[in-house]
């Protein structure tokens, strides 16, 4: 408690202090002046071309506030009582020049003069970047960042900013989880660099200086991994004015453990003074799905089943199956000799509208900008649908020279109709001579027509179907009667109150105070209910099922920021320091109803009169407290120093490790303004032409840190749990973590900065090393003696990233009359490794081998990079049985070998067949042991060859090989522009190089043991001896054959290069626009984007997302879709 | 005016100032503390009776879950020679494993971290109860030994389950509270942790309760008692084959159950049917009132529950917010699945149809009517009847012995109590450890003593098995035939089969003749008469060897305890390395 009275002392007087500041100053001003008493004013305002009409005339006090104000009559005339003596007119006009005059006179004649004839400008402002440090001048900036300026996209057909970053930003790679609605993306800055965060390493995403406070960790949607950076869908990319990326620690310190996984600030566009200006845009797109693998129709389907069913027993019987079998008299005859495209019949053209209205303007004492988009949207997979309303409002009031206070406030309100199944990956299992609906039977007058009825396969069909083709429920059904509706609301309002302490300008020194207060509202509602015309279970076992959920998250922050820029006589120093401090703190709370066996006939929330069979809530609060300061020194513009430190408090430690301190020190040496380097090149500051216009290296050192995202990890906590007869049961629930520490990493980074020919080619070359460690891992095992089988988190060991990144970019390049292009360029690359793990934790991320098909393996190790794919190394089908070899004599077995053809024998290192003793070739087996503890299978023909690497006669998991990476060596994009007058050619693409990917989707089309449906390349199956072919015979049962075990069969090259967008512009003629439709703008564009895909690779879509430490796997999911827009803005 | 203006900008800035810093931060230290909510942290804990009460429970209620319950009936009873696989075990691979003896480190039945679970909650008690002691004066002393007393007896029959299941196992007495505790404990010796067992138990038996409140009626056998405790030194006395102690304490609990018996008795509170003694046994008759039906006995004992023969067992309370026995539920079946997972052994369901009495002495014993139901529309073949119904009655009046049963539990609402410890199972273990003490010497005292002993324990098996033989005739077995010790042994061994079939036990029966004889032939003997699907070779051979009859640890166990050694049989565990080329 006393602590608390000395904390509030301290700060009280902080207070006063501040006050005493800000009234001496004031009080300095006042007394500055002194006259006689003058009560009224008046006069004639003119210009050049006579008395104008409308000039604003003001009595502005010292602070610069308006206190009276009056405009000008027909005649320029004005009149107007003045309040106090030592205030100041001013005079002003649009199109003139403001003028400022003392109150001495009380008659006043003024003459305008226009601004644009203003011979003698100088211009002093400089490109300054400000994010939500200091606003440091472009050419003074020491640290890794890259800024796309978002008027190169203006009118672009984006619907995302992710879209627009996608290949911008060198060392961002951008991946789309899936091409559903409402999904967002997963972005890597470089490369992947932490257990923990592997799953979710987005980079931290900053809209006006504000991080999104709101905590979804609680709140399990079933597809949360789409949510993930739904976040930044909430941003109409029409709203914003620039995108700044933040590579290094040096740059991302101030953002202290937020920001390890780099920072991607965002700034809204805020009002402009001027007239109000509207402007609307439309756009209109269609969307479609790529097509994916062409599956069997349904008459290869059951040929292929019979013959799958057959061959593992050679028996008839087992292949006899009423449902493939084409009888008339089974009573499902009808419904299962279709051929059904059920790809086809969930998959349509989606269009989507966006309409986006905003006004800007504003006047002497505020600037406004307001906007208001409105989204509509349906997918490319039937009954998918969005409705997204978002609208931004931006208010700047100048109370006076001195004070400004600014409210931004956001809405963004979701409405996503969502499928209940993922319909498309049904569809690609489904049985294709099934039909969508249920037929009329054989010998019903509309025999073989659909009724109105969806089918579903009945619970009395073979157990075979069990599991798999049963519980596939009809897509198209699901889609029309399942419901998954979410919904979202999410409000960011905030205040911000500007105060500059001191002085106004460069030839002052500067205290600006900056007091922010933002509120970040988050409400989410998920109502989904499964009708009972989708399964076929009896109403006992649950049918008619509803859920309903609902979260809400309420987050406060408010930072504090005060900036001293001293003034220097000697203008070859300059200096900036900021102190920042802010808080956050947050709650929310969801809860979540399920309910089963609800009345059939319309009702579908979970309490409308069925069983509930669950009911749950939960409740989190979060804190956070941050120091952070930072400073920038420059020495005559050529040398800069940057330090920061930031502080970060946290609740997510014990008390002893709550604070982290993340320092960071960068360098900039302007090379380029050196007089002996310009000597050295022949340029100087004053030619108009230079061909080379910025050199300089950046070297940087800093410092961030990671924290776990659960909280009360360092308590012991009891929880309740099942009663005991009639006691109510509670348990120790965790092992309490006293020993974690924060997850750190170290960047050394060195950047360059290459300007050509006036900076017309630009050029950033990064290299970086940094260091991980302590990295945290979630849920570590440890020994269930313990009796915890995990701990929540442990900081298990190191790894280190190295990388480099190269980015190029042209203004106006190429300039011949009314044309001129401009490209731009983007490498990174990133190599990871670790360096030092936990013995038993590395033990347990490296999986066993079962000897089953499709497991995949993953094998972390030391000094090695994630990612890597292992597994057996395919070599063809065998081409004839073992019998078929054995039968041969010895001449006829060598020439057998030596054509080429294959069968199961064994052959040693030097290519021998191997015999036993009598002189009979041994067999090629699969996991042969003595003990039967093995499976011991015999290869035959058809079945898939691997390579016997150690040439034991058998393949097991001692044949097992590195099958490649599944990073890319290389990531990034280019993109060019063409402008001819009104027109512009707009083009971006991106790619990666040199990664692999393990195509389990193409696996599952093509393994031939289940009833799912299959592609058509399994028509190339072997189906008898003698066939030579990669596809291995059909063989019904997962343990059957040994076919689609991971091997490099399915291990493809996954390079790519995509043409993210490509769009054509014409922007009206101002004038022309305006006598004949009285528009100030009017454009139009058509573009396409993902218009074509060029890679080697045989899935749907190569842009798979990283694996975690594990291979990247092309699990089937949703591509992007293609799409075509036409847009029109126009200006009134 | 100025200073007006300049006023109001002060306190706009003052206001704004003042709210953020002062209303908000108080202190530094203090904002980041947050309070969980609806989550009691440990400072918070451990001040009331109540707070010991809550994790007893949470003990209890661990050994219930399906986890723990399952693998008592995995590890005592699915290798043995009772059970084979029911309705689709193959689509199982973990249980059609156990049933192949194909059972490696990666059998999730292998895991052990749920019996931990409960023995950790125990070590929390035993640390923090005396702590209680001394804050909440209403929780004496005396209350405070019977908790200790209560707890060390739960994680003593975990840790005696571990280590007939894995022989060696890690031995942990403290709770686990910090990550800096060392985890990676090795394995204790089995010799080692009975003893320390058995050690336990002897310094709390004497403060456990006896009573519970006669106003808590299933406290008295769902929660340990001094009986209980009793039973299990009985049980782990003659696994460390110290025969007298099992003796002393098994009679301790007869005489105990015969004056619960004659208190009853002159309360006069027993049913005419269940009051009657058998050979000078508190027995409930099965017999029911006519003579012509039986299963009285079975349905209070397992339908029922809580019945006056039982010591210990886990209460599930017909409640639908509380847990069910979800183990019985999926293995040995439900009113929708039926069989189970898992189903009689063939030759136990065919002994009396085929006249095999390999099992049954004779079709008179109810107990093969009680134990097992024909499964509807297949011949020969049986459900497990025990514990999934809640009566079983034995029709007399056919031609044919017949049973008939209760209706089924239906899916996921089995509520019969699962039975740690009753009286015949008491019994039964004396009558072992007599037949073990009598003397094999050729000399007249020795002779005449070990003739004593075995006459003992005829008489035990003797009354077990007249209570379930419902022959109008003779009832008594034939003296002359188990007259020796070895066959005396295997009376004793098959009467522990018939009596305590499906109840977990079986394979620990094994397990202990196989110890006691240091070979694992009549193990191999009994497994393989049920002949599973003609790996019955290979099987014996597996099992052939003293480690093979344990368990592996499981893989992930190693993987993350590098003081753990496998079990040999079972070999390291882990794959051949996987070269990188």
């Amino acid at each position: 408690m006393e602590m608390n009275t000395i904390k509030h002392k301290f700060f009280f007087r902080r207070f006063l202090i501040l006050a005493f500041l800000l009234q001496s100053s004031i009080f300095n001003l006042q007394s500055s002046i002194c006259q006689a008493q003058i009560k009224n004013v008046h006069g004639t305002v003119s210009d050049d071309m006579g008395e104008l009409m409308g000039v604003s005339v003001c009595e502005i006090d010292g602070t610069g506030r308006i206190i009276e104000a009056t405009t000008t009559d027909m005649n320029g005339n004005f009149s107007m009582h003045i309040r106090n003596a030592k205030d100041k007119l001013r005079f002003s006009y649009v199109g003139c020049k403001t003028q400022t005059l003392p109150i001495d006179r009380e008659a006043y004649k003024i003459k305008m003069t226009s601004q644009t004839t203003i011979k003698e400008v100088t211009i002093t402002s400089k490109k300054k970047l400000n994010g939500g440090g200091l606003a440091i001048p472009e050419r003074e900036i020491s640290y890794a960042t890259q800024t796309i300026d978002m008027k190169e996209f203006e009118g672009l057909g984006l619907t995302t900013v992710d879209e627009a970053l996608q290949g911008r930003i060198a060392g961002l790679d951008i991946v789309a989880n899936s091409g559903n609605l409402g999904a967002g993306t997963s972005m890597r800055l470089r490369g992947a660099s932490s257990i923990s965060t592997l799953t979710n390493s987005n980079p931290l995403i900053v809209v006006n200086g504000n991080t999104w406070n709101v905590d979804m960790n609680n709140f399990d949607v079933t597809n949360a991994n789409d949510e993930q950076f739904a976040q930044l869908l909430n941003v109409n990319p029409e709203d914003i004015a620039s995108i700044t990326v933040l590579k290094d620690a040096a740059a991302t310190a101030i953002y202290g453990s937020q920001g390890a996984n780099g920072v991607i600030e965002i700034t809204t566009k805020r009002g402009s003074r001027g007239t109000p200006k509207l402007t609307y845009s439309l756009r209109l797109t269609g969307t479609y799905q790529p097509k994916g693998y062409e599956m069997l129709s349904g008459d290869d389907y059951t040929m292929l089943l019979k013959e799958s069913y057959f061959n593992p027993q050679q028996d008839d019987g087992a292949s006899d199956i009423r449902e493939l079998n084409y009888d008339p008299t089974f009573s499902e005859y009808e419904q299962y000799n279709n051929n059904t495209d059920w790809v086809d019949a969930v998959t349509q053209w989606g269009l989507r509208q966006n309409h986006y209205l905003s006004v800007t303007g504003g006047g002497e004492k505020a600037t406004f900008r307001i906007s208001g988009g409105y989204d509509h949207e349906t997918g490319s997979v039937i009954e998918q649908k969005q409705d997204r309303f978002s609208t931004r409002v931006a208010l700047d009031y100048y109370v006076s020279e001195r004070i400004k206070i600014s409210t931004n406030f956001a809405l963004t309100y979701t409405d996503t109709e969502r499928n209940y199944d993922d319909l498309l990956s049904i569809a690609y299992k489904k049985m294709p001579n099934m039909s969508i609906y249920e037929q009329y039977p054989v010998g019903h007058p509309l025999q073989g027509q659909n009724t109105e009825k969806y089918y579903t396969m009945l619970q009395s069909a073979p157990s075979v179907f069990d599991g798999e083709q049963k519980s596939y429920v009809n897509p198209v059904a699901s889609a029309k009667l399942a419901k998954f509706d979410d919904r979202t609301y999410d409000i960011t309002p905030e205040l911000e109150l500007n105060y500059r302490l001191l002085g106004m300008d460069e030839d002052h020194h500067q205290l600006n105070w900056q007091g922010r207060v933002y509120m970040n509202i988050f409400n989410e509602y998920v109502d989904k209910f499964y009708p009972k015309e989708l399964v076929t279970l009896s109403w006992n076992n649950g049918v008619n099922n509803a859920n309903a959920a609902s979260s809400k998250s309420v987050a406060f922050n408010t930072k504090q920021t005060l900036t001293f820029i001293p003034y220097f006589a000697n203008k070859d120093h300059s200096l900036m320091a900021m102190g920042r401090f802010e808080l956050t703190s947050g709650s929310s709370n969801g809860q979540s109803t399920d309910a089963t066996k609800l009345p059939s006939g319309g009702i579908i929330s979970p309490i409308g009169g069925g069983r509930v069979t669950g009911m749950s809530s939960n409740f989190s609060e979060w804190r956070s407290m941050y120091y952070t300061f930072s400073t920038h020194y420059a020495y005559k513009g050529r040398y800069m120093v940057d330090f920061s430190l930031r502080a970060d408090g946290t609740t997510k430690f014990g008390p002893e490790r709550q604070w982290g301190y993340f320092p960071a020190v960068s360098l900039r040496w302007n090379i380029i303004d050196e007089p002996w380097f310009q000597k050295l090149v022949g340029v100087n500051n004053d030619s108009e032409e230079q061909w080379i216009s910025m050199l300089a290296i950046r070297p940087s050192w800093g410092r961030v840190g990671n924290q776990p995202n659960r909280d009360y990890l360092y308590e012991s906590i009891y929880s309740s749990d099942t009663k005991y007869i009639n006691m109510g049961g509670m348990k120790p629930e965790n092992i309490r973590l006293t020993d974690l520490r924060w997850e750190t990493t170290t960047t050394w980074d060195v950047g360059f900065d290459l300007g050509l020919l006036n900076d017309r080619i630009t050029l950033q070359a990064e290299w970086y090393y940094s260091t991980r460690r302590d990295m945290l891992m979630e849920n570590v095992s440890i020994p269930s003696s313990t009796g915890f089988p995990t701990l929540t988190y442990s900081n298990v060991g190191s790894m280190r990233n190295i990388g480099w990144e190269l980015n190029l970019n042209t203004n106006k390049l190429i300039k011949i009359g009314k044309f001129f292009a401009d490209v731009n360029f983007a490498f990174g690359n990133n190599k990871n490794e670790i360096l030092t793990m936990d013995e038993t934790v590395l033990k347990s991320l490296n999986s066993d081998f079962d000897y089953n098909n499709r497991e995949v393996l993953q094998r972390v190790q030391l000094h090695n990079p994630f990612g890597a794919i292992y597994g057996f190394r395919y070599k063809g089908v065998y081409e004839y049985q073992y019998e078929t070899f054995v039968d041969m004599s010895n001449e006829e077995r060598l020439q057998f070998v030596a054509e080429g053809h294959t069968a199961p024998y064994v052959l040693s290192e030097t290519g021998e067949i191997v015999v036993d003793d009598e002189n009979k070739p041994v067999r090629m087996m699969y996991n042969y042991s003595h003990d039967a503890t093995g499976k011991n299978y015999e290869f035959q023909g058809g079945d898939a060859i691997y390579e016997d690497i150690n040439h034991d006669g058998q393949i097991n998991s001692l044949d097992i090989v590195y099958l490649g990476s599944s990073l890319p060596k290389l990531t990034g994009g280019f993109g060019f522009t063409l402008n001819y007058g009104r027109w512009k050619l707009n083009s971006q693409f991106n790619y990666r190089v040199g990664n692999k990917i393990l195509n389990i989707a193409r696996l599952d089309t093509e393994a031939m043991s289940s009833n799912n449906n299959q592609s058509k390349a399994v028509n190339w199956r072997w189906r008898k001896e003698g066939n030579v072919t990669t596809i291995p015979r059909a063989m019904y049962g997962a343990s059957t054959n040994y076919n689609t075990l991971v091997s490099d069969r399915f291990v493809e090259d996954g390079s790519f290069v995509r043409l993210n967008y490509l769009q054509l512009s014409y922007s009206f003629d101002q004038k022309t626009i305006k006598r004949i439709l009285g528009v100030n703008r009017l454009s139009m564009y058509a573009s396409a984007n993902n218009l074509f895909v060029i890679t080697k690779y045989k899935g749907v879509d190569p842009e798979v997302g990283y694996g975690g430490y594990g291979a990247s796997v092309d699990g089937g999911q949703t591509p992007r879709a293609k799409s075509y827009t036409l847009g029109v803005t126009v200006d009134f | 005016m100025m200073t007006k203006i300049n006023n109001s900008v002060k306190w706009l800035g003052a206001a704004l100032l003042f709210t953020l810093h002062s209303s908000l931060f108080t202190s530094c230290s203090d904002f980041l503390q947050i309070e969980p909510r609806e989550i009691i942290v440990l400072d918070k804990y451990w001040d009331e009776e109540a707070d010991v009460e809550g994790v007893v429970a949470g003990c209890y209620s661990s050994m219930q879950t399906e986890a723990v319950i399952s693998r008592m009936m995995v590890w005592g009873e699915f290798r043995s020679d009772n059970i084979v696989g029911g309705k689709n075990f193959e689509n199982n691979i973990q249980i059609a494993n156990v049933f192949k003896e194909n059972i490696n480190a990666s059998n999730t039945y292998a895991k052990w971290g749920d019996f931990y679970n409960v023995i950790n909650r125990c070590n929390t008690v035993l640390r923090y109860a005396p702590q209680v002691a001394e804050r909440d004066p209403s929780y004496t002393q005396s209350k405070l030994a019977a908790t200790i007393a209560e707890v060390s007896a739960l994680r003593d029959l975990m840790y005696f389950y571990l280590i007939r299941t894995f022989r060696d196992v890690p031995y942990i007495t403290e709770p686990y509270l910090d990550d800096n505790q060392k985890m990676d404990v090795e394995a204790s010796s089995f010799d080692d942790i009975l003893t320390a067992l058995t050690e336990d138990l002897e310094s709390v038996q004497s403060t456990a309760v006896k009573r519970y409140p006669v106003a808590q009626p299933y406290y008295q056998k769902g929660r340990i008692t001094q009986d209980a405790i009793h039973a299990m030194l009985a049980d782990m006395y003659l696994w460390k084959k110290d025969y007298q102690n099992c003796v002393r304490y098994a009679d301790m609990i007869i005489n105990e159950k015969l004056i619960e018996y004659e208190n009853k008795i002159k309360n006069s509170q027993l049913s005419t049917l269940n009051s009657q003694l058998i050979d000078g046994f508190p027995l409930i008759n099965d017999n029911m009132s006519t003579g012509n039906y039986y299963g009285n006995a079975f349905s209070e004992i397992f339908g029922t529950g809580n019945s006056s023969e039982s010591i210990f067992e886990l209460v599930f309370m017909n409640d639908d917010d509380m847990l069910a026995n979800a183990a019985v539920n999926s293995f040995y079946g439900n009113a929708t699945t039926f069989p189970g997972l898992v189903r009689p052994a063939d030759f136990i369901g065919t002994d009396i149809s085929d006249e095999a009495f390999t099992v049954f002495m004779s079709k008179n014993d109810t107990r093969f009517y009680e134990n097992m139901q024909p499964v509807q529309g297949q011949s020969n073949t049986y459900g497990i009847n025990k514990y999934t119904t809640s009566s079983a009655m034995v029709d007399l009046t056919k031609a044919e012995i017949q049973g008939s049963y209760g209706s089924t539990y239906t899916e996921g609402k089995n509520h019969s109590d699962w039975i740690i410890y009753r009286l015949t199972d008491v019994m039964l273990m004396k009558a072992e450890a007599l037949v073990e003490m009598a003397p094999e010497g050729e000399s007249e005292a020795e002779r005449l003593q070990a003739d004593t002993l075995l006459r003992q324990a005829f008489a035990i098996v003797n009354a077990i098995n007249k209570r379930s033989n419902c022959s109008k005739e003779t009832k008594d077995l034939d003296w002359d035939m188990f007259s020796s010790k070895s066959s005396m042994r295997a009376l004793v061994l098959a009467e522990r089969q018939r009596e305590l079939m499906f109840e977990g036990k079986r394979w620990y029966d094994l397990v202990r003749r196989s110890q006691r004889d240091d070979n694992t032939s009549f193990l191999v003997g009994c497994v393989s008469r049920k002949g599973t699907s003609g790996a019955t070779g290979a099987v014996s051979s597996k099992l052939s060897r003293m480690d093979a009859i344990y368990w592996p640890y499981h893989i992930d166990e190693l993987k993350v305890n590098k003081n753990l050694k496998q079990n040999p049989a079972f070999g390291s565990g882990e794959n051949s390395s996987i070269v990188k080329n």
